[in-house]
């Protein structure tokens, strides 16, 4: 019987194609334009290592001006001073615990024919690397022992790797980086979590670095910082006052596996906190926040205010999409008035044309929705083009979109048809069967 | 096989009622071949909805094969509509969308047969009133009485209890017009009961009963030469 | 007046819409919602328009700047810095070059506070910092509205974690109304602070230069600082002739890249490149309302032909007996017209309703500001004459249904 309806559907259909075609249009433009909206927006709200992202935290502790807080909303500063996060670091307090902040330096290759570049690269401690699971080609990470000593060490990404050794495995070699040789301890394999969650102070999206090397490398001063700085105190000039200071510029993310952990840890940071209320810092004591990389991701809004936006936008406009698809069909069933009577008069049911009807308009659905994925496609590369390279990874479809694109049109039609199919078998039949 | 017993019909719209049947009493024997005359307005085509299970009455006791027509619900009267009603159109009412062959399906596949059954009693039917030939044609590529043929192959597919002829040969010119009656009257001599409607006096005749309405209330004629009852205009 | 609604049988118009609800008010509702969100994405596209037409105060057409990273150790960065901009500055076709720690509309900069009285707990003005030298303000090309530039003299040396500011500052004339109450001729000559304490002279105020962030409610205050910066990166910018800039980004490029192996030059960039990236997204965003408008309002447009055609076809017996009975084809035509105009009324006023409630939302939601009435208005209008427009056709071939159908049925 199913069969027999979509044939009689597609028959239905190519006779009033012009109809048909108005209705799997208005349908493919909506789904196209909602699908591209979701997109966007799903992936810039996903969950970027989902395994583990309730067992990692960002520290933040308001060490910011006695009379003000740091934003509109009371919050505490988005960075630590060097003297807040060296100590809770130091502590060792949770299982794993990885001090960072942006850089920048010079690589200079070892062919002097080949002219030396700028790298953007990550300062940061020896866990970082299996907090964060990033998966390695070649080697490793290094030790504490390495941060405790300062030693030269570096990681390398594999395009640097591809760039500098031809992508043979590296460890062991020298890179020459900012007047100095640091040894490679690792490379690592591909990845671009996104959002790049460990680090959105100067964009959620942008792209994992090509270096990474011992925080601790940072009061060598050997290569400048990247990133952002704020001072809420005029600070002495040098650069030991600074790291005195009360300009925060360092992050610090803590692996805590259960929530006894989290609460110990949590307790461990208002403790340090009240200490340093004795020594005139820390104006407000208890507003010091620990949270997970999701709850993270939200505070940081992650997720622009323009694709939020357009994504309620394009709901609406899928929305006056379906009315117009109501009304179409309403035209369309209430037109065969008298195929409908003779089916009656020949023994349909109201179910059996109910039935008939539905399934007409979930094939309409079913062919809007294939344009309309035509159409997010399209759409998603004329985002990728119009808003610049940040948002490559962001406008993919994957299986579950693709899905969810057939779904959401097929459904909708489904619902845009129930009203005109009720009208039409509504339809008494006569032995006259003259419509009008 | 058919028997309406004080069946009445009123319709009420806007604060004014109209009563199409009062008090019906009939009874339609198996084998038997009705006519139905009567004016315009005088609830013929209500009649006919009600005989054919399209309409309920407002009170009253209908009896179709035994079965009470009151106790069935839609689904109920579409069954029986299927499987015990033939209906023949004054415009054919073929679907134009449908070819002869899937037209004459249609009422094959609310009752459920398999593919290979179908396709024999289409082919049967469509042969015995000589269109076979032609089954993949459009309607709108046939003539009226080729249509009303067709109309009629349809309604003898499920192979119904009693066929139901609301002025099949209206919309036919004299000469096809006879041969429709003709097809009409060999069916009801292979022993299908048929009630028809029609407003042609010389058609009624060939019926081998004939009922008048007039004003809601039915008569039989009972003597076949009286002209005591004028039939309707046009 | 009434006998001009008899005349266009409003009465039985309206009697008849309203037995057949459900058609009318799918347009009326298709109408409302293609209102609602037509009129709140325009004012969301006035909007950006308006912030991506906002001048940096720059001559945007010739200037551009790069990057200049030293990375060879022993190298004399003040002997260095000044040599690179004496060459530039030679070169034919440049009209000034500066040393400069951030770019306006570029993204990332320094900003600071400036205080009207010394004092720690003194609430601060937030304003870009731009540190340049005497020729900063020539390579810019902002105008100076008022006071005088830095001397040669009064240019000094930031090392690299040094805190001291010098005593003498340029600043924008935003900046001088944000500080001295509007009145920002008041503020040459005062004396502000900067860093709580540190006393710093305002001796001359430029019209605009923005900051490097176009999103900031602050992105019109900026500050001109008289230093050189002894470190190993730092900018330069460049002004040029008119017409040569394009020429002169790769010459300059490869000058300073030869003269000197101990450094990079990278990211050279015009001014006008940084301003597109700086509002790319807001030209996206623009862009996809624009196409979301004339979409809707296609669709919109088809809905109510596709309709209408529908609603004359079920209704030809009767406009046949009206033919019939004496109407001309032009009033069968009015008809239907205004039976439309009826419709659209009811969804005009309901997506009236519609879009102010929407922009409420939205301005509680993302912070926008509430839109103008003569939008509204507008929106009305455009969306009346839509419908108008798209039921004339249908409204036509009513007019052409010819009076024989009152008798021989459809045709």
């Amino acid at each position: 019987m199913f069969s027999y309806y979509v044939k009689l559907a597609y028959l239905s259909c190519k006779r009033t194609w012009g109809m048909t075609l108005l209705m799997v249009c208005a349908i493919g433009l909506g789904i196209g334009a909602s699908m591209t909206t979701i997109t966007v927006n799903y992936l810039m709200s996903a969950n970027p290592i989902p395994h583990k992202s309730e067992q990692l935290f960002y520290v933040q502790m308001d060490s910011w001006e006695p009379n003000n807080t740091y934003d509109d909303n009371g919050d505490a500063p988005t960075q630590l001073t060097y003297r807040d996060a060296t100590y809770l670091w130091q502590a060792q307090k949770a299982k794993r615990q990885s001090i960072q902040s942006g850089m920048a330096a010079v690589i200079e290759p070892a062919d002097k024919e080949v002219l030396p570049f700028m790298v953007q690269g990550r300062a940061n401690s020896a866990d970082f690397f299996p907090m964060f699971d990033v998966p390695f080609l070649y080697g490793s990470g290094w030790d504490h022992q390495a941060d405790l000593k300062k030693e030269r060490v570096i990681v390398i990404n594999a395009e640097l790797n591809e760039r500098l050794f031809g992508g043979k495995d590296s460890t062991g070699q020298t890179v020459r980086m900012a007047g100095e040789d640091y040894k490679v301890t690792g490379v690592i394999d591909r990845w671009n979590p996104k959002p790049r969650f460990y680090d959105t102070s100067t964009g959620s999206f942008n792209d994992v670095e090509d270096v990474f090397v011992p925080f601790s490398l940072i009061t060598e001063q050997k290569f400048g910082r990247s990133g952002n700085t704020n001072c809420w105190k005029p600070t002495e000039s040098g650069f030991q006052a600074f790291l005195d200071s009360e300009c925060i510029w360092v992050q610090l993310w803590v692996e805590l596996p259960t929530a006894q952990d989290k609460d110990a840890y949590f307790s461990f940071m208002n403790a340090y906190a009240k200490e340093q209320h004795q020594y005139g810092r820390f104006a407000r004591t208890d507003n010091n926040k620990l949270r997970d990389v999701m709850q993270w991701l939200e505070y940081a809004e992650v997720v622009s205010d323009d694709a939020s936006m357009m994504m309620a936008m394009s709901l609406m406009f899928l929305l006056v999409c379906l009315l117009n698809t109501v009304g179409l069909l309403l035209a369309k069933f209430l037109g065969k008035a008298s195929e409908i009577g003779v089916r009656q008069a020949l023994g349909a049911s109201r179910n059996d044309l109910f039935i008939q009807h539905l399934i007409e308009s979930g094939c309409i659905g079913l062919a809007g929705g294939l344009l309309g994925l035509i159409l997010a496609l399209l759409g998603l590369e004329a985002i990728k083009a119009m808003y610049g390279d940040w948002i490559r990874d962001l406008a993919q479809l994957d299986f579950t979109l693709v899905a969810m694109a057939i779904g959401l049109a097929i459904v909708s039609a489904l619902l845009a048809g129930l009203y005109p199919t009720w009208r039409a078998c509504q339809v008494q039949p006569s032995v006259q069967l003259k419509s009008q | 096989m058919l028997t309406m017993n004080k069946i009445s019909k009123s319709f009420i719209t806007d604060d004014v009622a109209t009563h199409a049947l009062r008090d019906i009493q009939l009874h339609v024997n198996e084998g038997d071949f009705v006519s139905v005359t009567g004016p315009s307005g005088s609830g013929k085509t209500t009649f006919l909805n009600i005989a054919g299970l399209l309409e309920t009455s407002s009170s009253g006791e209908y009896l179709l094969d035994g079965e009470d027509i009151a106790k069935l619900n839609d689904s109920g009267r579409s069954r029986m509509r299927n499987q015990k009603i033939g209906f023949i159109f004054q415009s054919f009412n073929l679907i134009p969308d449908l070819n002869l062959f899937d037209n004459v399906d249609v009422p094959l596949r609310y009752r459920g047969l398999n593919t290979a059954e179908r396709r024999k009693r289409i082919e049967y039917h469509l042969d015995q009133v000589g269109l076979a030939s032609r089954m993949k044609h459009l309607p709108s590529q046939l003539s009226g009485g080729q249509q009303q043929r067709v109309a009629i192959a349809r309604a003898l597919a499920t192979s119904p209890r009693f066929l139901l002829a609301d002025e099949p040969t209206g919309n036919l010119d004299s000469q096809m017009a006879q041969s429709v009656m003709s097809l009409l009257e060999d069916i009801n001599k292979a022993g299908t009961t048929i009630l028809m409607v029609t407003h042609d006096p010389s058609l009624a005749a060939r019926a081998k009963r004939q009922i008048y309405i007039k004003d809601g209330h039915v008569s039989e004629l009972t003597n076949k030469n009286s002209n005591l009852h004028v039939v309707g205009e046009a | 007046m009434l006998e001009l609604v008899a005349r266009l049988e409003l009465g039985p118009m309206f009697r008849a819409l309203m037995r057949n609800k459900i058609g009318a008010l799918l347009i009326a509702l298709q109408i409302a919602l293609t209102l609602t969100i037509m009129v709140n994405a325009i004012f969301m596209m006035q909007e950006r328009s308006q912030q991506m037409a906002r001048a940096s105060g720059l001559d945007e057409t010739n200037t551009f700047y790069l990057s200049n990273t030293v990375f060879a150790q022993n190298y004399n960065l003040k002997t260095g810095l000044q040599q690179d901009l004496q060459r530039i500055r030679q070169t034919p076709g440049v009209v000034d070059a500066t040393q400069i720690n951030a770019i306006p509309l570029s993204g990332g900069g320094w900003s600071m506070g400036l205080q009207t009285k010394p004092g720690d707990d003194i609430e601060g003005t937030g304003t870009a910092v731009y540190m340049v030298d005497e020729h900063g303000i020539n390579a810019l090309g902002v105008e100076l509205i008022a006071g005088e530039n830095f001397q040669n003299s009064d240019i000094g040396w930031r090392e690299e974690g040094s805190t001291k500011w010098p005593p003498k500052t340029i600043i924008s004339q935003a900046l001088a109304e944000a500080l001295f109450e509007g009145d920002w001729k008041n503020a040459l000559g005062k004396t502000v602070y900067i860093e709580n304490h540190q006393p710093v002279q305002i001796i001359g105020i430029i019209k605009t230069l923005q900051a490097p962030w176009n999103g900031w409610n602050g992105v019109e205050r900026s500050m001109l600082v008289p230093q050189q910066l002894d470190n190993k990166g730092s900018r330069f910018f460049i002004r040029t002739e008119p017409g040569r800039r394009d020429e002169l980004m790769p010459l300059i490029e490869k000058m300073l890249a030869e003269s000197d192996r101990g450094r990079i030059i990278r990211n050279v960039t015009s001014m006008e490149q940084t301003r597109d990236k700086s509002y790319q997204e807001h030209q996206a965003t623009n862009t996809i309302l624009l196409t979301v408008i004339i979409v809707l309002t296609l669709i919109t447009g088809f809905g109510i032909v596709g309709l209408a055609m529908f609603s004359i076809n079920r209704r030809t017996r009767q406009i046949g007996t009206r033919r019939a009975l004496g109407a001309s084809q032009w009033q069968v035509m009015r008809y239907f017209m205004l039976e439309n105009l009826l419709i659209s009324f009811a969804g005009v006023i309901l997506g009236a309703a519609g879009a102010v409630g929407l922009n409420i939302w939205l301005v509680a939601t993302f912070s926008m500001s509430p839109l103008s009435p003569v939008l509204l208005v507008i929106g009305v209008v455009a969306l009346l004459i839509v419908g108008q427009l798209a039921v004339s056709y249908p409204a036509l071939v009513a007019s052409k249904i010819s009076p024989a159908t009152a008798t021989r049925g459809r045709a």
